[in-house]
């Protein structure tokens, strides 16, 4: 907290590690709405980005405690409006449209329902239907701000419902005058929609990004395109019936597209009027010498930019009919497509925003069969606006699969910090904090900015309620290790198998394993099948394995939760970096003992990261190991924090393999397992593993009360109060 | 799939069928096959079976795109844009050369659609003619935009390989140097007399000061050593490394001339005699007349005479009005309170 308030003092980022569970999202929370509160002008409002819907809504939760308490206890309403935004999806309440169960389809079918022109049209014609509650919110919305208070998604949908209002537009009106936002990272992160969302945030505004360990590829991703043969043939589709539109439209009523050549020939000044004066943020696709200038001639009739997109797709058709990997950099591609083509750089710098415009004009209602030609367009215009930090890699065909001809263009960026510069840029503190930031140093340089605080917290705990071993070698003395040159031998997997037997016998309820990839979970699990080591486990617990099917997997996951919660114990395998690593939490029984076999290494044959660590050697003197290793290690952590949710929860986490004692792995831990890490405890056998969990579980299954932890991890107002604790206090903030 | 749907619309064969099929396209923008464009065109010319206008067999070209319309299409615009080729320097307005560049583009759009064909050859023509000198200059004159193209490509290229080798040395480098350390304190401890603890607790700290001291080294070095640009005095290496060969000369602004005239000052009460009539009015009489030394630095007795004179008449008229006081009076009055006070 200390830290938090003395980066908001100073108006600069910060960079904070805390343990899970041990009330982060409350502490800042309620830090920064105090901060709000006390000083009106400096700080306007929260941001808080978290990564998924059931977080949000955690989030949202914290806030309304928060807000309970301060009502009880200043005894009046507070003028705090708090809301959370998700996508039309999960807000819509329209009968027919929120049945279905894409994103896209409903985004479709909402713009089908809500596009201005389709109003218009509505309003002359009764039969063209319209989605009743925009029209309500439209019609009332906009001069009736929503009360404050706390507002998660189920309450803004039972308040558009009671209202008629659409809650999806009502929530994002309303972010505009909102004290506290909360929503996913895509909203500020993805260029695409933090130009439609979170335009017009005000400057002096706190953001918070939580679980933000993996920020760098979000930014990454939120940047990348990748192009397939089949969606540039849905792209040619498209681009006929754009071409069949215009020549209906010429026919009948050429006035529109007359009047949006007009203004094409003025230019794009509106949307630089807007940046100039600081309203918006600014958006990396769209650079600033694009709104200065007026559109290209070249593509400045609807028919030339047609031939012009056919001409670029056509172009990335012959460059997929490739038999050998091509790499190349985006000023070689712009080379070459004006050589082949005749394209210059300065129209493809145009595509992504023309082609908005002329869907605009041409008012197509449907826009989900659009959506591979506005990639395409994407593609276009970045990479003819970054000579810099992105590259292009051709593939014809997969790695698994050489055979099979599957060529895909990856446009791959390659430098995390643009996505997320502006952000840096515009708002006066960006928080980020997670359970697992180790090691802090590598976050700065990989996405570019300066922190003014940059803290690693532990955590204060009655009893040592967490157990970190590293075991590196097995009953038989073999050296357990996941490299790549032991990987297969027998020995080291029948360690493995013995490991997890003993620990599965040794340990109540449930246990997690993390394998570093799911064909090394597989052929593990055939290989014990073989040797008989599957039977054995079953004999403790049943066991249940992650598949890359994500509907498979949540029905295991179910199975498995029901199996602890009866008391029949269950192992559940799975993956590093898969989803049960991110997200989902084992707390008390559905986690006892956490097993990491092997470090979580990515595919390092893999191009695209090939290009990446080059790049982040060139550019910012990160070793190509450093970086691997920082990055298995935050995989890692982030797999042994899935066991231990707060202060009353305990867990056992066994690292099993040789590296992990090696100092430059272990160092980069986060600070609390690190404290836990005994140097008695960095080399262990199987055996002796099992030894040392049988004896702290024994004490860990003593009654554990709240008293126990009372004036240790867990203070009464008078402790609190007492002259003793407010020396230490006042100590801590001086030494800091 | 994969262009296994292409087929050859004369004899119908397809790329599923025959992988090895090729097509081929003319001026017309209609595909054939190889095997066909040889039956048909064996003797050098014929009609293309599709629209039967006259084709010669040397123009035939393999397919590039899938769509032959594309082929058709770049293949005029390669020819147009050899006669059209103005750069935007070339134009005094942005939207005077955004205009051109669409005249361009309907030409190649009525000569691949075949719209009004006389009229844009004429137009073509017109255009070869006016403008003959500009296309042969721009012919060999590149782009401002390809220039920075090929800048950045060459950029690239150099820096690939001298960072490659660099820092796979300095990784061998590290190797070896760690080999030597762990060498060195094997045979340290073989053959030295000091205690085993000793030296193992030295040699992890020779090692623990190497390896801060590394990231501090290449830190400072800003990874390997980049080949410098520049000469010493800021001027690039290089062809082509200055975008501009000339430095712009500062254009001059146009101000209004400076007319002089004289001051006019408010005295607000009679207004005392010029300078210059002075001695004619006697003045003089009372007044030391000014000394040699004086004069000689410019300073006459019709100098202080006139200032006297314009300090006694100034501000005779002048009458403060009790109700709402000017701006002068209010500010005199502060002054005297401050002088009071």
């Amino acid at each position: 907290m200390l830290e938090l308030k003395h980066a908001l003092d100073a108006k600069g980022h910060c960079l904070l590690e805390m343990p899970s569970g041990t009330g982060k999202t409350t502490t800042l929370l309620s830090l920064i709405v105090a901060y709000m509160k006390a000083h009106p002008l400096d700080l306007t409002k929260l941001v808080y980005c978290s990564r998924t819907v059931p977080e949000i809504e955690k989030v949202m939760e914290e806030l309304r405690k928060l807000m309970n308490y301060y009502e009880k206890e200043m005894g009046m309403e507070q003028n705090i409006l708090g809301l959370a935004l998700s996508s039309r999806k999960n807000l819509c309440i329209h009968p027919s449209v929120s049945k279905e169960r894409e994103g896209k389809v409903v985004d479709g079918r909402c713009y089908g329902l809500t596009a201005s022109f389709v109003r218009a049209r509505h309003a002359g014609d009764d039969a063209v239907p319209v989605c009743n509650f925009y029209e309500g919110f439209d019609a009332h919305g906009k001069e009736f701000p929503l009360p404050p208070g706390v507002y998660n998604l189920d309450d803004l949908k039972e308040y558009g419902q009671a209202k008629g209002w659409c809650p999806y537009f009502l929530a994002r009106y309303t972010i505009t005058h909102a004290n506290i936002v909360v929503y996913s990272y895509h909203y500020l992160l993805d260029p695409k929609i933090a130009e439609v969302v979170s335009k017009e945030i005000s400057k002096n505004s706190v953001v918070v990004f939580d679980e933000a360990h993996n920020i760098d590829n979000v930014c990454i991703d939120s940047m990348s395109v990748k192009i397939t043969k089949r969606l540039l043939d849905k792209a040619s589709n498209s681009i006929q019936i754009l071409e069949t539109t215009i020549s209906n439209m010429k026919e009948n009523d050429n006035r529109r597209l007359e009047k949006e050549y007009q203004r094409l020939v003025e230019g794009l000044r509106d949307a630089n009027i807007a940046r100039e004066t600081d309203m918006a943020l600014v958006n990396p696709v769209l650079p600033s010498e694009i709104l200065e200038e007026a559109v290209p001639g070249t593509i400045r009739t609807a028919e030339h930019f047609v031939a012009f997109l056919k001409r670029v797709v056509e172009y990335i058709k012959t460059r997929l009919r490739v038999q050998h990997v091509v790499q190349e950099s985006p000023a070689g591609f712009l080379r070459d497509i004006h050589i082949k083509v005749c394209i210059d750089r300065k129209p493809l710098r145009f595509t992504a925003e023309r082609l908005s415009s002329l869907i605009r004009t041409l008012e197509i209602s449907d826009l989900t069969d659009f959506s591979p030609l506005v990639t395409v367009s994407h593609f276009a215009t970045l990479v003819s606006t970054y000579t810099k930090g992105f590259t292009i890699i051709i593939e014809p065909f997969e790695d698994r699969a050489p055979t099979v001809s599957n060529p895909i263009l990856y446009f791959s960026c390659l430098d995390s910090s643009i996505a997320i510069k502006p952000v840096f840029n515009r708002f006066q503190t960006v928080v980020i904090t997670s359970g697992t930031l180790s090691p802090l140093d590598m976050y700065p340089k990989i996405l570019d900015f300066h922190p003014v605080i940059m803290t690693s917290f532990t955590m204060t705990l009655a009893r040592p309620c967490i157990l970190p071993m590293i075991v590196s070698k097995g009953n038989d003395q073999v050296a357990m290790s996941s490299r790549y040159e032991t990987r297969e031998d027998t020995a080291v997997i029948r360690n493995y198998g013995n490991l997890l037997v003993e620990v599965a016998a040794a340990v109540p309820d449930g246990i997690v394993c993390f394998f570093t990839s799911y064909l090394y979970l597989e052929t593990i699990v055939s290989s014990w099948y073989d040797q008989g080591i599957i039977d054995q486990l079953q004999r403790h617990k049943l066991l249940f394995i992650e598949t890359q099917d994500a509907a498979e997997t949540s029905l295991a996951l179910i199975n498995y939760i029901k199996a602890c919660d009866n008391g029949r114990g269950a192992v559940l395998l799975s993956v590093a970096r898969g989803k049960v690593s991110e997200g989902i939490d084992f707390d008390h029984h559905l986690g006892r003992a956490v097993l990491m076999f092997g470090i979580p290494y990515v595919y390092t044959q893999s191009r695209i990261l090939r290009a990446r660590l080059e790049y982040l050697r060139d550019q910012f003197q990160i070793r190509e190991n450093d970086f691997l290793t920082f990055d298995a290690m935050r995989h890692a952590a982030q797999c042994l924090g899935r066991c231990m949710r707060g202060k009353t929860d305990y867990g056992i986490m066994i690292l099993a393999d040789k590296r992990f004692s090696r100092a430059d792995k272990r160092s980069k831990l986060p600070k609390w397992i690190q404290e836990h890490l005994k140097d008695t405890n960095c080399n262990l056998s199987t055996e002796e593993c099992v030894q040392i969990s049988k004896r702290w579980l024994r004490q860990m299954a003593q009654p554990f009360s709240r008293e126990d932890q009372l004036g240790i991890s867990l203070l009464t107002l008078e402790q609190l109060q007492s002259e003793e604790m407010q020396k230490k206090i006042q100590q801590r903030a001086q030494a800091a | 799939m994969d262009g296994n749907d292409q087929t050859c619309p004369k004899c119908k064969t397809t790329k599923y069928r025959n992988p090895a099929m090729i097509l081929m396209v003319n001026a017309c923008g209609h595909a054939l096959c190889e095997s066909c464009v040889e039956l048909i065109f064996a003797k050098g010319s014929g009609a293309c079976p599709e629209c039967k206008c006259a084709l010669r067999r040397q123009n035939f070209r393999i397919q590039l795109f899938e769509d032959p319309a594309v082929d058709k299409e770049v293949d005029i615009r390669k020819r147009i844009l050899k006669e059209f080729n103005k750069r935007q320097e070339d134009f005094s307005t942005l939207r005077e050369y955004n205009d051109y560049l669409e005249e361009v583009e309907n030409i190649i759009f009525n000569l691949v659609f075949d719209v009004d064909s006389t009229n844009t050859n004429k137009m073509i023509d017109n255009y070869k003619k006016e403008n003959k000198d500009i296309t042969m200059k721009n012919r060999n004159r590149q782009s401002q935009e390809e220039i920075e193209l090929e800048e950045l490509l060459e950029a690239e290229k150099a820096q690939q390989s001298e960072k490659a080798n660099s820092y796979v040395n300095a990784e061998l480098e590290e190797k070896k140097q760690k080999h030597k350390a762990r060498e060195k304190l094997i045979d340290e401890l073989m053959f030295s007399d000091a205690d085993a603890k000793s030296i193992v607790a030295s040699h992890v700290q020779a090692t623990a000061a190497l390896a801060k001291e590394q990231p501090k080294a290449a830190a400072q070095a800003g990874g390997p050593v980049v080949k410098s640009s520049k000469f010493s005095s800021g001027i690039q290496i290089g062809l082509r490394q200055n975008t501009s060969s000339f430095l712009p000369i500062p254009k001059q602004q146009d101000l209004p001339l400076f007319h002089y005239s004289a001051p006019v000052f408010d005295y607000n009460g009679p207004s005392p005699p010029a300078i210059e009539v002075l001695g004619k009015l006697k003045y003089f009489a009372n007044i030391r007349a000014a000394n040699a030394t004086e004069r000689a630095g410019g300073y006459t007795e019709a100098l202080s005479c006139c200032r006297a004179l314009q300090e006694a008449m100034g501000g005779l008229f002048y009458i403060p009005q009790s109700g709402h006081k000017t701006a002068v009076a209010a500010s005199a009055e502060e002054t005297d309170d401050m002088e009071t006070a």
